[in-house]
């Protein structure tokens, strides 16, 4: 029993330097991750990407402020009612007034300072970006049919003909060329469980549900290679499930989608009906 | 709560768990689910046509340990033996002996739930290339109970288990078929099965059929000498080969009669500088679909864009598709010159887009070609 005695401050010890290792080892290689371009989100590449940005860093920078807040209240009494000669623990359970008050009080600029805060500016985007999706009939409006499957993306957009459905709609796997400073706009299924599709730099992502279509949209602003991801695990080979989106100023936009188009039609099989998949676009 | 045991009761629990734990039957495995009612087990062996004599005597000695020989075999005439399989004679109705390879119910088992849990969503459960995510999907999945390949780089009929597992594990890019990084186990497991659902007396279960290994790689003849080759290449391409009849002509009207030393005046195809759409023999449902042929300097091909690729796609054409076999039918010199001119289309052109449109452009504005 002496023994144990004896021993317990260093397994104490060892306990917090057990914590204390993945603790830093997880924070250096966040870091040491965030470095590398690859690892990050990267800038943001649309027109409603600093919202996100802007969003992401004022909670990052809240909750920091708050745990520092909590840990240096947390520590103060550690220190000053810490056991010592000639002073006693006394114990109560916080039912006076004044602490239901102070909790009271807590709890409520907390939550306005915190929740009310973020959450006004959240219904602000999404209500003002992510929910406003761009009239379709608006020409200048690019619109995509998205088909998930396992494991592969299927984008056909409507070629110069503007129209979906016929023959010179082009169809792509795992790569989408889109129009600068243009909306985009998706209407997304799959064909067999539930896939995300997500677009990191452009700070877009949705679930895509067989049986439903779901919509999104975004406004490129940045011309270059970007990249397509699934975000949902979709199966085995959900890590191989990604693609290239490919963002082109006006002009060598409108000359591949001629080239593309014209391509397409000459693919085109009209018998093979089976391999025609479009809808109607829907709004 | 008094009179409960609540040890009592977690023991309980845990004995249950680790009971049920115990009970997965074979057709059960969570590892490999299936739909309810597809069995995943395998009752019946097979005997699959393997490749020929000569074969197996390179690779004796090529890969020592490999293969051994055993005189004891096949009622006394001998047969090869490898880790896996065995390889024997058996007799055809002619008097020519012919090797098999025996595909155990067990492996086979393997092979099909393994199948079912990587390949079935698009190759289908039983094989037939409509699986759940192949819908309205083109190209097709391979439907396997048609003994068909198109990028195996194979001449004979069939493709060896080495020219199959090359292609599994390279996937075909620009489709929906993976680069696969499972073991090789489990991918040769996977062979065999996918080989077993050949229908009777056709593909690996035809006696007649012919397997064999990837084409080999000759020396290329113009490695110092690679623009030459390009020269070359254009001029078989449009010349002696006429790929310009499926895949676009890179040339005007005009240079393509000096190359093909044709009359003046002569006419080519319209829409010179598109591909044409062709049929093919891959069905889905029962029905044959087309395939295009690719424009080098737009489509991503499938079956890889090094010259060495490229010559064996080129020597062995593709099979099932209007994309002939160019092997014999020209010299292997002309070969790696169209390797040659194919490749700098792609490294030149594709996804250029400033460089292609300008060269595609050119070619079009400066003849009748559109
Ligand atoms: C996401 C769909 C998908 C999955 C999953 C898939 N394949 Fe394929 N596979 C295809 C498609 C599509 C083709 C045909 C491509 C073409 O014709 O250009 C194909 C072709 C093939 C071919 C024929 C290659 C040739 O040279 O003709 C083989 C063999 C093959 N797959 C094996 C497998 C195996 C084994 C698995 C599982 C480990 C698998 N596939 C999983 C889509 C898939
Ligand atoms: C009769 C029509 C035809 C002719 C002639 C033809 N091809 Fe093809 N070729 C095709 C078709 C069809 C495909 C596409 C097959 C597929 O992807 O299913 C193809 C595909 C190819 C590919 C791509 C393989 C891959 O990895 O995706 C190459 C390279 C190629 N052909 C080279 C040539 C060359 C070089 C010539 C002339 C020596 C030639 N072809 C002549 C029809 C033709
Ligand atoms: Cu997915």
């Amino acid at each position: 029993m002496s023994m144990l005695k004896t021993l317990l401050p260093s397994f104490a010890l060892l306990r917090s330097r057990w914590l204390g290792c993945p603790l830093a080892l997880m924070l250096t290689s966040t870091w040491a991750l965030a470095q590398d371009k690859r690892w990050g989100p990267g800038e943001p590449a649309s027109d409603y990407g600093d919202r996100f940005y802007d969003l992401f860093w004022l909670i990052t920078i809240l909750v920091s402020v708050a745990f520092a807040l909590v840990v240096v209240l947390l520590v103060i009494p550690v220190l000053r009612d810490r056991a010592r000669p000639g002073h006693r623990a006394s114990f109560d359970h916080g039912k006076s007034l004044h602490d239901k008050r102070l909790t009271a009080i807590i709890s409520i600029v907390t939550f306005i300072v915190l929740d009310a805060w973020v959450l006004v500016i959240a219904m602000k985007d999404l209500r003002e970006a992510y929910w406003a999706i761009p009239d379709a009939k608006d020409p200048q409006t690019y619109r995509v049919e998205v088909l998930a499957q396992q494991w592969a993306w299927n984008f056909r957009a409507t070629g110069v003909d503007g129209e979906f459905g016929t023959a010179d709609d082009i169809l792509t796997i795992n790569e989408l060329v889109v129009p600068l400073n243009r909306p985009v706009s998706f209407n997304m299924t799959s064909k067999d469980v539930i896939h995300a599709l997500f677009l990191p730099e452009m700070r877009l992502k949705r679930d895509v549900n067989p049986g439903a279509i779901n919509e999104a949209w975004f406004k490129p602003i940045k011309e270059g290679d970007f990249t397509i991801l699934c975000a949902e695990l979709c199966g085995f080979a959900h890590y191989q499930m990604y693609g290239k989106l490919v963002v082109l100023e006006q002009g060598q936009f409108n000359e591949w989608e001629a080239e593309a188009s014209r391509l397409a039609s000459t693919a085109f099989d009209a018998d093979d009906t089976e391999a025609h998949w479009a809808w109607d676009w829907q709004e | 709560m008094r009179g409960i045991s609540w040890q009592g009761l977690a023991v309980a629990f845990g004995a249950l768990g680790l009971l049920t734990s115990l009970q997965t039957s074979d057709d059960d495995n969570p590892h490999a689910r299936a739909p309810r009612g597809v069995s995943l087990v395998v009752t019946e062996g097979a005997y699959l046509r393997a490749p020929g004599a000569d074969w197996f005597a390179e690779r004796a000695k090529a890969e020592p340990g490999r293969f051994t020989h055993d005189a004891t075999l096949a009622g006394g005439i001998g047969g090869w033996v490898d880790a896996k399989g065995e390889y024997w004679f058996v007799e055809m109705e002619e008097g020519e002996w012919v090797y098999n390879q025996w595909a155990s119910p067990e492996r086979l088992t393997a092979g099909r739930r393994d199948f079912v849990q990587f390949c079935s969503s698009c190759h289908g459960l039983e094989g037939d290339g409509y699986g759940r995510s192949a819908q309205h999907l083109r190209p097709t999945p391979r439907s396997f109970q048609q003994n068909k390949f198109k990028f195996t780089k194979v001449i004979a009929d069939l493709p060896s288990d080495e020219a199959l597992l090359a292609v599994i594990r390279r996937g075909l890019a620009g489709t929906p078929m993976l680069p696969w990084d499972l073991s090789d186990v489990q991918l040769l497991d996977i062979i065999q099965y996918i080989k077993s659902l050949s229908p009777e007396e056709s593909g690996w279960r035809d006696v007649y059929s012919q397997v064999g290994d990837a084409i080999e790689v000759t020396e290329d003849p113009w490695v110092d000498i690679k623009e030459r080759a390009i020269v070359r290449g254009r001029e078989v391409y449009h010349g002696a080969a006429s790929c310009h009849l499926c895949h676009p002509g890179y040339v005007t009207n005009e240079e393509l009669r000096v190359i093909r030393k044709d009359p003046e005046g002569t006419t080519y195809r319209e829409n010179l500088t598109y591909p044409a759409l062709k049929d093919s023999e891959y069905e889905v449902l029962g029905r044959a679909t087309k395939v295009m042929p690719p424009d080098f300097t737009w489509h991503q091909l499938r079956a890889g864009i090094t010259t060495a690729d490229l010559f064996q796609t080129i020597a062995s054409g593709i099979k099932g598709t209007a994309m002939p076999q160019w092997k014999g039918a020209l010299p292997d010199e002309d070969l790696w010159a169209l390797a040659h001119y194919v490749e700098d289309l792609i490294v030149s052109y594709k996804d250029q887009r400033p460089e292609r449109s300008a060269f595609m452009g050119g070619l079009r504005t400066s003849g009748d070609n559109r």
